[in-house]
């Protein structure tokens, strides 16, 4: 996994509640076996005029974007900070959604409300893919989402080190607070496989089997 | 510290824990296609081998099509059922195939395996994990890469430990009314975020009245109100779901006694707290149906489509997109809202009796001219137990499809699907737009409210359509 130190880009924001992992990719994308591909398939049904989603078979080729769509605005291009309503993620346990989000170029998402902003699965699928999700209280999440409404072209940094979110905007830099909990800091900071680490704990988990219950052992079919 | 159900469940799969997360035992693991490829590819890559192969189990069920499992015409479909039956060949893993006689939606083979055991931990690629919490088992949804974590390691870290939510349900359900009824009405309680980050306990005298199926179809949607996982305490009824009926990866004899008096310590002490708490009554109750693009966006049937200014945990602007998408107008009353398709199945109501509440209400009627219904068991084996009751003649003699085993309608992801703007009435468990096909416009209700949609060709009050029996 790449490591996440520090990051500066541009910010977009979708100030829109409860966006789930069908909107966020819907379901015939999940058809892929692959685990690739799947930047131009973000918000596929929303993104695009109608009829201008890709099959799921070709996932590069695509209709006229749709002008309407908040992350179609001219602000939005390029940009690699997301920042979006409380219950983002919510629904489906699909890990397509994060590949989608992270492979459209996007580190990190900004959702609204300490333990409200992102849905439980999705924020786990972000950190093993090492898109950071930040949850900020509603009061900071507002001075951002405002910097990027009154603003133009406006730009944050994220540093992991140190925990702060810098909002660029209008020739200021405002520095909010960031709460990440420290084992995931740690693994993104160092880009750290999940399973290698675990597999170091092999004798815990044999440990943990020596004493499970026979009746846990599934009987023969 | 007295404990909770939930706290019990998670301190004994404890491997190992520090101050920044836990190490959790996974003593389940099922599989479908969908959500599998890629960790599988990632063993690969890694040259990493499954560790215990014999607690994971697969079946096909999103792809699959139901009018005939065995014609998977679309190209990716088939690529990616092919691609589990290698996988498990190739890593050693048990696969429910079609026409295997167990094959099914996973949440429904799993307990009707007997993989589903109280006290235990499961996951699966799957948010509807949730639904073996009705055994007393800790049971949630996973992403890919976590999928690839246990199939390598048996283990899961889980950050900070879960809340609690404790969720009561008084009195008892008048006749008409379905387990769908209460979920709908707790999410419509609490928010689709409501229960983010925390386990949901169910309790209380309606719920102790619940079969397992009913118990199945609450903590299915415990993800809706977001919650981590649903947890409902053995009793019972849930230990007869092992003693009279043969399962075949159930612990039997002896080990099944051992089992059993495991289960019955599995219960929240009377005085230990949930972080959160609320109580809904079921007595109170009138048939629920969602109007909006998410599941909290319930109203009664005897209801109206709210003003949008006035929709509880959505924004005026949040709820203005769902009402225009839904093509709905606030003040209409939902009795006069016509269907075009209705849809019985999923994991959340593709159980058997399900079927028999939906057959109830066919019995002598037909479907209405110009809705399409269809009725999907959600396994191979609530199919074959559906056609011994007779069920399936019910269906057909109405003028109802009935199909076989799969996810079917619920996702759009097999040839079951909406056409845009078309409307259903769905026992399913998402009202997402385009959850059921782009453009399709979702309205979720309980199978007696499908079935009184199907044959009346609006929604109607299931309740009416009972009293004409009488």
């Amino acid at each position: 996994m790449e490591p996440f130190v520090s990051h500066r880009g541009r910010v977009a924001l979708l100030d829109w509640s409860d966006v789930n992992t069908d909107l966020i990719i819907p379901a015939r994308y999940l058809k892929r076996i692959e685990r690739t591909g799947y930047g131009p398939l973000l918000f596929a049904d929303k993104r695009y005029v109608d009829g201008g989603a890709p099959a799921p078979d070709a996932p590069e080729t695509h209709g006229a974007e749709n002008p309407d769509f908040p992350l179609n605005s001219p602000e939005a291009k390029g940009s690699t900070l997301l920042v979006v309503g409380p219950n983002f993620g919510c629904g489906s346990s699909r890990e397509h959604a994060v590949w989608a989000v992270a492979q459209a170029g996007y580190r990190a998402v900004i959702a609204k409300g300490k333990d409200e902003g992102f849905a439980d699965i999705f924020e786990g699928n972000a950190y093993n893919n090492g898109l950071l999700p930040i949850e900020l209280p509603p009061a900071d999440w507002e001075v951002v989402a405002d910097g990027v409404r009154n603003g133009k072209n406006v730009e944050a940094t994220v540093d992991l080190q140190n925990l702060t979110l810098t909002l660029h905007a209008n020739g200021s830099d405002k520095v909010i607070k960031i709460d990440v909990p420290e084992g995931q800091r740690n693994r993104l900071l160092k880009g750290l496989d999940a399973i290698g680490e675990t597999l170091q704990l092999d004798s815990k988990i044999s440990e943990h089997e020596a004493k499970l219950a026979a009746w846990l052992t599934p009987a023969v079919a | 510290m007295p404990e909770t159900l939930f706290e019990k469940v998670w301190n004994r799969h404890v491997v190992e824990a520090n101050d920044a997360a836990t190490l959790l035992y996974i003593d389940r693991h099922l599989i479908h296609e969908v959500t599998s490829p890629q960790a599988f590819d990632g063993l690969r890559l890694a040259k990493r081998k499954v560790r215990r192969p014999e607690l994971s189990f697969a079946t096909v069920d999103h792809n699959v099509p139901t009018e005939n499992q065995l014609d998977i015409r679309e190209p990716m479909s088939r690529r990616q059922v092919e691609a589990l039956r290698a996988n498990c060949k190739e890593f050693g893993v048990t696969l429910y195939d079609i026409k295997s006689g167990r094959q099914g939606i996973v949440h429904v083979i799993g307990p009707e395996l007997g993989l589903t055991l109280p006290g235990t931990t499961i996951c699966c690629g799957d948010s509807h994990t949730s639904t073996h919490g009705a055994f007393g088992a800790l049971a949630f949804g996973i992403g890919t890469s976590e999928v690839e974590h246990i199939l390598a390691t048996q283990t899961l870290w889980q950050g900070r430990r879960p809340a609690t939510y404790g969720v009561e349900v008084t009195g008892s359900l008048a006749p008409g009314l379905e387990p769908k009824d209460i979920i709908l009405a707790i999410i419509r309680a609490i928010g689709t975020g409501g229960a983010t980050g925390h386990v949901i306990e169910y309790y209380g005298p309606a719920i102790r009245a619940l079969s397992m199926e009913g118990r199945m179809t609450i903590c299915n949607m415990s993800i809706e109100g977001g919650a981590r996982a649903g947890l409902i305490a053995p009793d019972d009824i849930t230990i007869e779901y092992y003693t009279k009926v043969d399962r075949p990866y159930a612990p039997k004899g002896k080990e099944l006694d051992a089992a059993i008096a495991d289960w019955r310590t599995l219960k929240t002490e009377d005085a230990a707290a949930f972080d959160k708490h609320v109580t809904v009554d079921a007595s109170s109750l009138v048939p629920q149906v969602t109007w909006g693009t998410n599941p909290a966006m319930t109203i009664d049937v005897t209801g109206t489509i709210p003003d949008p200014g006035n929709v509880p945990f959505s924004s005026r602007q949040d709820a203005e997109r769902a009402l225009e998408y839904m093509g709905l107008k606030p003040g209409t009353p939902v009795s006069d809202i016509p269907v075009d398709i209705v849809f019985i199945g999923s994991c959340t109501n593709g159980r058997i009796e399900d079927l028999r509440s939906a057959a109830a209400v066919f019995k002598g009627r037909r479907v209405a001219q110009g809705v399409r219904t269809l009725v999907v068991p959600g396994s191979e084996q609530v199919k074959n137990q559906a056609q011994a009751e007779g069920l399936d003649r019910v269906f057909t003699e109405a003028g109802a499809e009935w199909r076989e085993a799969g996810c079917s309608m619920c996702l759009a992801m097999n040839p079951d699907k909406l056409t845009p703007q078309q409307r259903s009435a769905s026992t399913s468990n998402r009202n997402f737009e385009g959850r059921q096909g782009p453009g399709g416009r979702t309205h979720l209700v309980s199978p007696a409210m499908a079935a009184a949609a199907a044959v009346t060709g609006k929604f109607t009050d299931v309740r009416k359509l009972l009293a004409e029996r009488v």
